[in-house]
């Protein structure tokens, strides 16, 4: 019988959560590579900033003087917590919730790489099939986390 | 839990950000509610932003997927409305959970 991993569970007021050394590096070395693009002017990252006022353009830019820098604090902050936390085997709910956050920037940010879009499927790119499959788990990990909370 | 911006919430009292812009300054325009749209997009998940509603604003498990599935079948959805300042708290905690929001006033 095939036994279905499941990597997050609630437990109480805490989750238990179950990952191979495998599944810890990926997510260590995709966090790891989020700390430096959340704080640099790559175009993979403008998903985690959107202009708030659409096309008002200074508008934006006040709102961005205001509320950028911590928008990207938050950010690191929760990748923090997920470097802090990445080898327990159990979490807090606030835990859990930078590690949904900081996961669900890591596939955003895969997602504008790949270009993802609703109309086609993913076509790995050749010369990087670990980036699709990378979107792919994550996305199947964000599944199980929401579930988590629900239970 | 918290979810009130540090940088917004210093500022939201004496209010630079409650100044109405003279070339929309019409009698009425500090009265109108600001309202905060969530876009579909291609990547977050349709369970994920339902949960992120529910989080957010704490809307029942039926209101937060009728207003994914808005997003989803629409491309947008108004999820919240308030004053500026209230929306542009809503708008930052949107955007940290990574959700593709805008404001504008109604």
């Amino acid at each position: 019988m095939v036994r279905f991993h499941r990597p997050v569970r609630r437990e109480g007021d805490h989750f238990a959560v179950e990952f191979t050394e495998a599944e810890r590096a990926l997510v260590s070395s995709l966090t790891a590579q989020m700390r430096h693009l959340v704080t640099s002017d790559s175009t993979a990252i403008r998903r985690l900033f959107p202009p708030p006022y659409g096309d008002d353009a200074e508008r934006n830019a006040g709102y961005d003087a205001l509320a950028g820098t911590e928008l990207v604090d938050r950010r690191l902050e929760a990748l923090d917590v997920v470097e802090r936390t990445i080898e327990a085997t159990e979490l807090s709910e606030d835990e859990l919730l930078a590690w949904m956050r900081s996961l669900n920037d890591v596939r955003l940010v895969l997602g504008t790489i790949l270009d993802v879009s609703e109309d086609e499927p993913l076509v790995p790119h050749p010369d990087a099939p670990e980036t699709a499959a990378a979107y792919e788990y994550l996305g199947f990990l964000l599944e199980m986390v929401v579930e988590a909370f629900d239970e | 839990m918290s979810v009130l911006p540090r940088s917004l919430a210093a500022v939201s009292s004496p209010a630079p950000l409650e100044v109405v812009d003279p070339d929309v300054g019409t009698e009425n325009a500090i009265d109108r509610p600001w309202i905060v749209l969530v876009w579909n997009d291609p990547i977050n998940l349709m369970s994920y932003v339902a949960f992120v509603f529910r989080k957010l604003f704490g809307y029942s498990k039926d209101k937060a997927n009728h207003l994914m599935l808005q997003v989803h079948n629409d491309g947008k959805a108004v999820v919240s409305s308030g004053t500026r300042s209230e929306a542009e708290r809503d708008v930052f905690s949107l955007h940290e959970y990574g959700l593709w929001a805008t404001m504008q006033q109604d």
